[in-house]
This record gives C-alpha cells, structure tokens and sequence, in this order.
C-alpha cells in the first residue's frame, strides 16, 4: 500500500491535480478502499456545488440526439467467421464497447470479456474482429516480447482518446496488467486492465504526444508509479 | 489498518439505469438523460458561455456514458457524480482545444456561482439542496471561495490557478482541500 495522498483527494474530486499527480492518485485509488470512500465523499461536495449552476435548459431536439447515440453501429463482416450466434454476440459486445471521444481524467476501463467463449482460438478472432472493426483513426500494431501470446494494437482515433485493444492471457494472481505512455524517459501510467483476461480494451488515462511509446507491462496489482514488471507489448506512435 | 471495502447495498435506480445502458439499452440512455441532462447542460453551459458548444459537449458526454458505462465503479461514487465528472472534464477538453477565446471571459466571471451574487441567485435552480450549499459556500473565506470557484468553473488545475493568481502553489493547495473540507463538514451539518 503506497501512502495515502490524504491532501490531494478533495482536489482529485473537482479535477483540479495536474495529470501525473491524478495519475498517482488513481493508481492508489485502485487498492485503497478508504481513499475511494474518502473521494466519494467529496464527489458529493461537488455535485452540491453543480447544482448551483444557472439554470438553463438544452433544445428539445437535444434528447433525441442524445438517444441516437445509443445505436448500436456495425462492424465489418469478416471472412472465417464464427457462427451466427457466436457472430451477433461479439458484434454486439464491441459495439457497445469499442470507445470513441471520451475526456481525460479517469482511468478508464472497458472491458469485454470473453471468458464463455473460452478458447484462444475465440480470443484470437475477436482480437481481429475489434481491430477490424475500427470506424477510424491510426492503428499501430504493438510488438510482443518473443515468447508472450500478447496481441496488442494502438488505436488512435480522428477524435476522442486513443485506446489500446490487448489480446491477454490472465495475469498471475496478485498482478495485473499496465499500459503506460512512455514520453522520452519518462513512464506515465496510463491504465490497468484489472485482472480480466481476453479481449481487453483500454482507454489511455495519458494523452499521446508524436514520438510517445506505449508498453504493457506485468505490474503488482496494488500499482505501481513507474514500470517494474516485465513488457509484454510496446509500439511508438 | 484499511477499513472494509463499502458493504455492498441495493442497486439505485441510476445504477440500475446505467447496467441496462451498459446492456445495450439505448431507452436507458435516454431516461438517464430526462433525470441529468438539465444540470450536465446548466453545469457545461456554465462552464463554457456558449449554449452551442454546451449542447455538443453534453452530446459527447452522453456519448461517453453509452460508451463507458459498465466501467463505473459504485465504491467511488454515486452515478450522478460519475456523470459529473464525466460533464467536468469533457467541457475542460472542449475549452482547451476548442474554446481558447472563452476562456477570458468564463474566468473573470467563474467566482459568481460560488460568491451567491443577486444575478445568480435570480436564475438559479431553487432548491432546497442548493440553498443549503450556497449558505455553506457564503461561510467560507472569499479565498477559497475564489479558488474552489476557478477550478470547478474554470476547470484549472491548482498549477494554473497559482501561476494566474500568483498565489503559492502550496497555498492554493490548502485552499482548495481546506474550503472542500469546510464546505463537507457544512453540508453534513445541514443536513
């Protein structure tokens, strides 16, 4: 358990730490029940303080827009593909959960979990399927570490934040899986992926700048702030 | 010693709204929007002056929400601060790539909200609640008031509220924890 950041909390919960500092924090956050309550609490202050916005009201033809949004989009048909039922399911998991534009801050998880499909076979094929199923933006593929059964592709949309999609195998218990931003020398935490296994997305928690490398590696799963852990994938932008 | 993870309680009906989102349902989507929608646009709009740009950032933020919600985590608050936080940053970004000329114009005026000025308190959503932490927020020493006022409606980071206030960092610092504190314990207090 790293230390508390105790002063840092009521600033984390209006968004007002500089991203490294948030970044630490939320790595803490991810093992620290005490400081998740502690942010919580806080969270409350600033919903209070939302509420003393002007009032104002959008178009009406907002909600629409709104609940459009809620479509699922398609993804592309691919050749060998599974049958029907396998095919609607995992169409319908990744739209719901492939991201598009989404703000800085959080770390930010989605992840899809193919456990019931089971096989590495089905693994391999939704790891195709997701990159495939791109709307837009660049794909960088990452390279694994001679030996790791890792896939793993950077994507970087034409809006919204870049997001990684990891082919994993389930990390050893007490561990996790850590992508990280590498800008020159230095390590910025950009996400962990919990202890799912399979088909994983993961939002970058860091903004990419040109010339920044992004690596996954094996962490403790407490967090950790800078890499330890041996890198299973990497690629530069 | 850590104390227990939160006992584990009855679904809301937001988290329940936010699986059936996370399912797949777009229906959903929009009752979460009937219940926020009103405060995610009033808290953009404040943020940002321009009922344009608050709409197509509220739009994102619905999006976002379709998009991420079986990543909320209830042990770290509730749905609505979820989506506060969510609102908060997706009009940061908007401001600082998209919104440099606002951003004068929403500073200057961003301790209004917090300072309970008359024209404000003409237009603000009257609710009990609301008065509630406006008299906390009155309690608080103007400095802390001002700086709670640029980072939760200016959105800047303690760092930019030093270097534009050429206040300390370090005094910035206890402001902003010292007046979130105060205005809890208030809060608390009232109710």
């Amino acid at each position: 358990m790293s230390v508390h950041p105790t002063d840092d909390l009521a600033a984390f919960s209006i968004g007002a730490l500089d991203a490294p500092e948030a970044h630490r924090v939320e790595a803490h956050l991810v093992s620290c029940a005490s400081c998740r309550s502690e942010v919580a609490s806080f969270a409350e202050v600033a919903w209070g303080i939302a509420e003393l916005a002007p009032q104002a009201a959008p178009g009406a033809a907002l909600r629409a827009r709104v609940v459009k949004q809620g479509s699922p989009r398609t993804v592309p048909e691919v050749s060998a593909a599974p049958r029907a039922s396998l095919l609607d399911g995992l169409r319908r998991i990744f739209d719901l959960r492939v991201p598009l534009a989404v703000p800085m801050a959080l770390v930010l998880l989605l992840a899809v979990s193919l456990a019931g499909l089971g096989s590495a076979r089905a693994d391999a094929n939704a790891y195709a399927r997701a990159v495939a199923g791109v709307a837009d933006g660049n794909v960088v593929t990452l390279a694994a570490t001679p030996g790791s059964e890792a896939r793993g592709s950077l994507v970087i949309p034409a809006s919204g934040e870049p997001y990684l999609i990891l082919k994993l195998r389930a990390p050893p218990a007490g561990k996790t899986w850590a992508a990280w931003v590498m800008r020159g020398q230095q390590p910025l935490a950009a996400g962990i992926s919990g202890d799912r296994s399979g088909v994983v997305t993961l939002v970058l928690s860091q903004p990419l700048r040109p010339g920044d490398s992004v690596a996954v590696t094996l962490e403790d799963a407490g967090g950790v702030p800078a890499p330890r852990g041996a890198v299973v994938l990497q690629g530069r932008t | 010693m850590e104390p227990p993870d939160v006992v584990p309680t009855a679904k809301t009906i937001d988290e329940e709204l936010l699986e059936r989102i996370a399912a797949g349902d777009s229906g959903a989507l929009g009752e979460l929007y009937d219940t926020y929608g009103r405060i995610v646009f009033a808290v953009i709009y404040r943020m940002l002056a321009s009922p344009e740009a608050a709409e197509e950032v509220v739009q994102n933020v619905f999006h976002a929400v379709w998009r991420r919600a079986s990543g909320y985590q209830r042990e770290r608050g509730a749905v609505r601060t979820w989506l506060l936080s969510i609102s908060r940053n997706a009009a940061i970004d908007w401001r600082r790539t998209r919104g440099k000329r606002l951003e004068r114009e929403v500073e200057l005026d961003a301790a209004a909200a917090l300072r309970g000025d008359s024209s404000v308190e003409e237009t603000v959503l009257l609710t009990l609640r609301a008065e509630r932490v406006r008299d906390a927020v009155r309690t608080l020493p103007a400095d802390q008031r001002d700086v709670l006022a640029l980072a939760f409606w200016g959105g800047l980071t303690q760092t930019e509220i030093a270097e534009r206030t050429g206040t300390p960092l370090g005094t910035v610092k206890s402001r902003v924890r010292l007046g979130m504190e105060k205005l809890r314990e208030r809060l608390k207090e009232a109710s």
